[in-house]
């Protein structure tokens, strides 16, 4: 490299700088190990930023087709409309046999409002038609019955295929099919309509082909159903039969506590009957389209939601008359959701990626600083044989860039080889450090070598010079203290997630709810390792007299050691940052998976949890006598548990969830589990006078105790609650009143329980092994399937890689640091090696040099971490990941965190004796000669 | 190589060096630093080493203190063979009997300069009180008292040389080896510096070997050594080995 730029003329004449190529290829030749280094750090870097846009965009479209999928009915798409007026002739209703026909004529016009983008990601329509519900009037039991009529677009017309077993299908009632008969609107015998019963529903109803079924309306209004036969299902697993289940089976609680449904089939051919046997308005005929998950992207995800939202907005009003489609679904919401939630985790990315190449950015520049370091007394030299700096400043520009650029092409083609439509925007600010910085310091290094600005001789003028340089860096420092201040109020204030309504795009940083609130961690970091730094000086100064006061010579020469290099800014931020962001993505990953199993305790509530089957709450208790004398099982809680219950209180009627439950036992099962102990519960046992007292839960925070709610009950008087504290979490629902099962019981109301909770190292095989009477539900299972959720799953990996990232950037700081300052130190420890000190000896010095900065970021870096994952945790939003209704509590993985510490200071312990033995390859005379230059 | 030759102090010459070579690199591009040199200095002599830059005065210091090895010949200070000693014996030899003064001083900065001076009586662990006593000693011997809480950077050249000089005395050291101790200096600070290490010469009853480029400076020394090219000018036309060469 000397030798090259020995050959060079100057050449004064050139108006534009000119590269002179053999010192350009042989400066790199002679450092290819720090260049070769920086580029390595480049193309990593700039694989995962690279990587993770495409990736986010894959993930959410996952995420979509996830969150549809588990939607479930929410997410279909419903279209009504009143059927066509049925007037007669003579002045009443006519039947109409053409129908089934107006319903496929309806499902089509329903088809063809989707527009071609909805259309082909829903699946095959379904059209029904479904009479309103009926009372079985043979019986004290409240059940209930409704006719339907499904159709789907089959060529055979009507639904999903069945098998008669007993009868057959519903003719016509009377006249043939094509009958066109008039009854009169008031005052006519109830018109009679054939029905199929379902095998379940027939046992359960207990009747036969030809049976007639005692049923009447809300206003006592006798109808006149006949069962023409008994059916099964061919495909009982049928989408179609999912529209209105109690077609295949009683389902329970359908239309109120302690309720079953029953539905009746209709045919084609019955269908016109129905009509007659109800009131002109009373039939409602609705399509069904169902979204296919599959067909879902996060590009058709947008232009879906925004459709929907426009056909929600030109319904018709559910009081017009005329036969205008009426659009009903939540799958907007389902999509805002997911929109919400994709921009959440987007932007917890850009928290994770932009601390990422923080890191990096500032290990580049230590890189640079190393790399110029070693070059300082070529670059000098060749300044002083007349060589120009901006001739130097291109050559070192032309180096840098090959590298930078060559590496950050490495890096994207493997991000493009992962994850197809890599993005390189986040990777700019890596290349523009690993290109501009070694030019620039070098640049600088050769400027300051040849400069012929002296040392004023006043002193005045000295201690103004002085006070320039720390005022420079003092505004320096109080810049970057603003802007992190500035990111925290704006992370605070905004949150990191964009308001739903912003969510429509995706992407990192920007649309993620900003690049400064994205920014305030790493911004938090530097801020905080600016006092460390200016704190290690002094700290330094304090070890180094407490060492001149002990008798350990190498404890004074390392602590002069460490004072000597304390005011190193470089190497103590990329260590601080790269342990400060390493902790805090950790605590970030352990918080969140906390979030998910806290999140599965509130669902499940407790191992294992048995949905006893509609039909089958008479073998509740037999169910959980087995379950409770199965191995390995420590408690059985049974309950009812009872969605949409209505409830009065004042004028007003609100729908929650009602729980029926021992309430000794349900408290001895809480805290039995992480969940949160309720000592309200003590408080349901009833005195067998006056209200029932009760627990209320609400997202809205619930009425004040002393609030008197009624439940209001179909067929039954109302029972008088009283609100006496606030309910533990019941699942997922938000509204939950909860009341002793013996005291309800007392009040007139016994429970039917329907839900067992199993809590016991036994749990899952005990319910699993009385699965046939109940669905079963493991937290075990739900806890992995949650985890595995498309987001939830691709930000754990991210905080991961992002954390391993990190904390790799942080070791090769340590490394680089070291390198850089390993010259200095050699001719110190020969120094002292000239006095006596003994080559063993030379180690702890050493690494009294090397700790100090170590040790702060050890300790410092995730304590740091640590406070500011507390102080963004709320504005972070990770519980629209884990799907918590409050926010999460601060996880420390204390031995992640120690971990870090510990990779810290074996690197330290590595890095010591290692310098020793390559030290020890060079004779004394040899580092005196280098550092005598 | 084994430790633990004889490290007894004997009546003949404090330094005997005989017939050492040193080379470096190898083959016809090998340069050949020392070429059979051999001469002794007799124990209170104040030697100074000459010649013109490359003509291996360094080089024969560093062999001299142990700081390198030759590839043949042997060098006895105070009759131990310094060429025989293993890394722990050479820092015996440093910390007890041997002690250097660089150009460039050498200085620890965050130390002040009585910490500095203190810094061999630290590591031949001699108690505190008896360290600052000869710390002071010391100072005032260099003329230094007054600057005993200045560290190195608020100290002049000449006088940051004065601390080096008296952290190199500091643990009554035999053989004091400086190599261009003035070498930074102006010319009069050199002079005085030159006039300091001639009086703890004398003072202190060490033998010193100081190289120097500076004609004005060899007239403080007892003795002159010349050394041409690897060798030394007095082989040239005398005798061989033995004999003091002026």
């Amino acid at each position: 490299m000397r030798w090259h730029a020995a050959l060079r003329v100057p050449d004064h004449r050139r108006a534009l700088p000119a590269p002179h190529w053999p010192s350009v290829r042989g400066r790199a030749r002679a450092d290819a190990g720090p260049l070769l280094l920086a580029a390595a750090v480049v193309a990593v870097v700039t694989l995962l930023a690279g990587a993770v846009p495409p990736l986010l965009t894959a993930t959410a479209g996952d995420a979509v087709q996830d969150a549809v999928r588990r939607s479930g009915r929410d997410s279909d798409l419903l279209v009504h409309a009143r059927l066509e007026r049925d007037d007669g002739v003579n002045g009443g209703r006519m039947r109409t046999p053409t129908l089934a026909e107006d319903i496929d004529d309806f499902r089509d016009r329903a088809v063809d409002a989707l527009g071609p983008g909805l259309r082909a990601a829903m699946r095959p329509p379904v059209a029904t038609v479904t009479s309103p519900v009926l009372k079985i009037t043979d019986g004290s039991v409240l059940r209930t019955f409704q006719l339907a009529y499904l159709a789907d677009d089959r060529k055979s017309g009507g639904g999903p295929h069945v098998t008669w077993i007993a009868g057959g299908p519903p003719p016509p009632s009377a006249g043939g099919v094509d009958s066109r008969a008039e009854v009169p609107y008031e005052g006519g015998k109830p018109w009679r309509v054939q029905v199929g019963l379902s095998e379940a529903d027939a046992a359960a109803l207990n009747v036969r082909p030809g049976a007639r079924i005692p049923l009447a309306d809300d206003q006592g209004n006798v109808k006149d159903v006949q069962v023409s036969g008994v059916f099964r299902a061919t495909d009982g697993a049928d989408p179609a039969w999912g529209l209105a289940p109690s077609l295949l089976r009683p389902v329970s609680g359908a239309d109120g506590v302690g309720t079953t449904r029953f539905t009746g089939l209709l045919s084609r051919e019955s269908l016109p009957d129905a009509r007659l046997a109800f009131g002109p308005d009373d039939l409602q005929r609705t399509v069904w389209f169902a979204p296919d998950p599959g067909k879902l992207t996060w590009d058709s995800a947008h232009t879906i939601g925004a459709k929907v939202v426009a056909l929600k907005a030109t319904s018709g009003s559910s009081g017009a008359i005329d036969g205008s489609l009426k659009w009903e679904t939540r799958l907007d919401d389902v999509l805002r959701n997911v929109r919400v939630q994709v921009a959440a985790a987007s932007a917890q990315a850009s928290v994770l990626l932009t601390g990422v190449l923080a890191a990096a950015v500032l290990v580049l520049l230590l890189a640079a600083d190393l790399l110029v370091r070693r070059r300082a007394p070529a670059l000098g030299a060749a300044r002083q044989r007349g060589v120009a700096l901006p001739d130097l400043s291109i050559e070192l520009l032309l180096e840098s860039a090959v590298i930078a650029l060559s590496a950050a092409a490495a890096g994207l083609a493997l991000a493009r080889a992962v994850a197809p439509g890599a993005s390189w925007a986040w990777v700019i600010p890596v290349v523009l450090a690993a290109a501009v910085a070694g030019p620039a310091f070098g640049t600088l290094a050769a400027a300051r070598a040849t400069r012929d600005r002296r040392v004023p001789a006043n002193r005045s003028a000295r201690s103004w010079a002085r006070h320039t340089v720390r005022l420079r860096r003092a505004a320096l420092e109080a810049a970057v203290v603003i802007a992190a201040i500035a990111a925290f109020v704006s992370l605070s204030q905004r949150g990191i997630a964009p308001a739903a309504d912003d969510a429509a795009g995706l992407g990192l940083g920007p649309v993620g709810g900003g690049a400064l609130p994205a920014s305030a961690p790493a911004l938090g970091v530097l801020a905080g390792t600016l006092v460390l730094l200016r704190l290690m000086p002094a700290g330094t100064g304090l070890a180094l007299r407490q060492a001149l006061r002990s008798r350990r010579p190498l404890a004074v020469f390392g602590a002069a050691r460490a004072a000597a290099t304390s005011a190193r800014v470089l190497p103590l931020l990329v260590l601080v940052t790269s342990a400060a962001l390493t902790s805090f993505a950790l605590t970030l990953d352990a918080t969140a998976v906390r979030g998910l199993e806290d999140g599965t305790w509130r669902t499940v509530g407790a191992d294992a949890r048995l949905d006893v089957l509609p039909g089958a709450t008479a073998s509740t208790p037999g169910l959980v006598r087995r379950v409770a004398a199965a191995p390995g099982v420590g408690q059985v809680v049974a309950a009812q548990v009872t969605d949409n219950v209505r409830f009065a209180a004042d004028s007003l009627v609100d729908s929650r969830r009602l729980v029926v439950v021992d309430a000794s036992a349900f408290r001895r099962l809480l805290t039995s589990t992480p969940l949160p102990d309720a000592p309200a519960l003590a408080r349901l046992r009833g005195t067998g006078r006056g209200d029932v007292p009760a627990l209320v839960r609400s997202d809205d925070g619930g009425p004040p105790e002393g609030t008197r709610l009624q439940l209001l009950r179909d067929g039954a008087p109302s029972i008088r609650l009283t609100v006496v504290g606030t309910a533990p979490a019941v699942g997922d629902a938000g509204d939950v009143v909860m009341v002793d099962a013996a005291t309800l019981a007392a009040a007139g109301m016994p429970s039917v329980p329907d839900t067992i909770w199993v809590r016991g190292p036994g749990a899952a095989r005990a319910a699993a092994a009385n699965a046939g009477a109940a669905d079963v539900v493991l937290r075990d299972d739900l806890l992995r399937a949650r985890r595995a959720a498309p987001l939830t799953s691709g930000l754990l990996r991210l905080a991961w890689a992002s954390a391993a990232t990190l904390l790799a950037l942080g070791l090769l700081g340590l490394l680089l640091g070291a390198a850089a300052s390993a010259p200095e130190r050699w001719q110190t420890l020969t120094r002292l090696r000239t006095l006596g000190l003994r080559p063993r000896d030379a180690r702890w010095v050493a690494a009294g040099e090397l700790l100090p900065p170590v040790l702060v970021a050890a300790v410092g870096g995730p304590l740091l971490g640590v406070l500011l994952a507390r102080l963004t945790l709320g504005s972070l939003s990770l519980r629209t990941l884990t799907g918590q209704a409050a926010d999460l509590a601060l996880v420390l993985p204390w031995w992640r965190l120690a971990l870090v510490t510990a990779a810290l200071l074996a690197t330290v312990a590595v890095v010591v004796p290692a310098e020793s033995a390559l030290r020890r390859r060079r004779r004394l005379s040899e580092v005196l000669r280098v550092g005598d230059g | 190589m084994s430790a633990a030759p004889s490290t007894e102090p004997n009546a003949g010459p404090l330094l005997s060096v005989r017939g050492v070579h040193r080379s470096f690199g190898a083959g016809p591009s090998a340069v050949h630093a020392l070429r059979d040199v051999s001469f002794d200095l007799a124990p209170g002599t104040m030697a100074a080493l000459i010649g013109r830059s490359g003509s291996g005065k360094t080089t024969l210091l560093n062999v001299i203190g142990g700081l390198d090895r030759p590839d043949s010949g042997t060098v006895l200070v105070d009759g131990t063979d310094v060429t025989a000693l293993d890394e722990d014996g050479l820092s015996r030899l440093r910390r007890d009997r041997v002690a250097y003064v660089f150009q460039t001083f050498g200085l620890i900065p965050v130390l002040s300069a009585a910490e500095n001076v203190g810094a061999p009586l630290r590591l031949a662990r001699v108690p505190a009180a008896e360290r600052e006593r000869r710390v002071e000693l010391l100072l005032e011997l260099v003329g230094l008292a007054d600057h005993a809480r200045q560290r190195p950077g608020e100290l002049s050249g000449g006088q940051q040389q004065r601390v080096a000089i008296a952290r190199a005395l500091a643990a009554s050291p035999r053989l004091l080896i400086a190599d261009e101790p003035t070498g930074q200096l102006d010319a009069e600070t050199g002079l005085s510096v030159m006039a300091l290490l001639r009086g703890v010469v004398e003072s202190e009853g060490v033998t010193a070997l100081v190289s120097t480029h500076d004609p004005t400076m060899v007239a403080l020394a007892d003795r002159v050594i010349r050394i041409a090219d690897g060798r030394l000018e007095g082989q040239l036309g005398e005798q061989a080995g033995g004999q003091d060469v002026t």
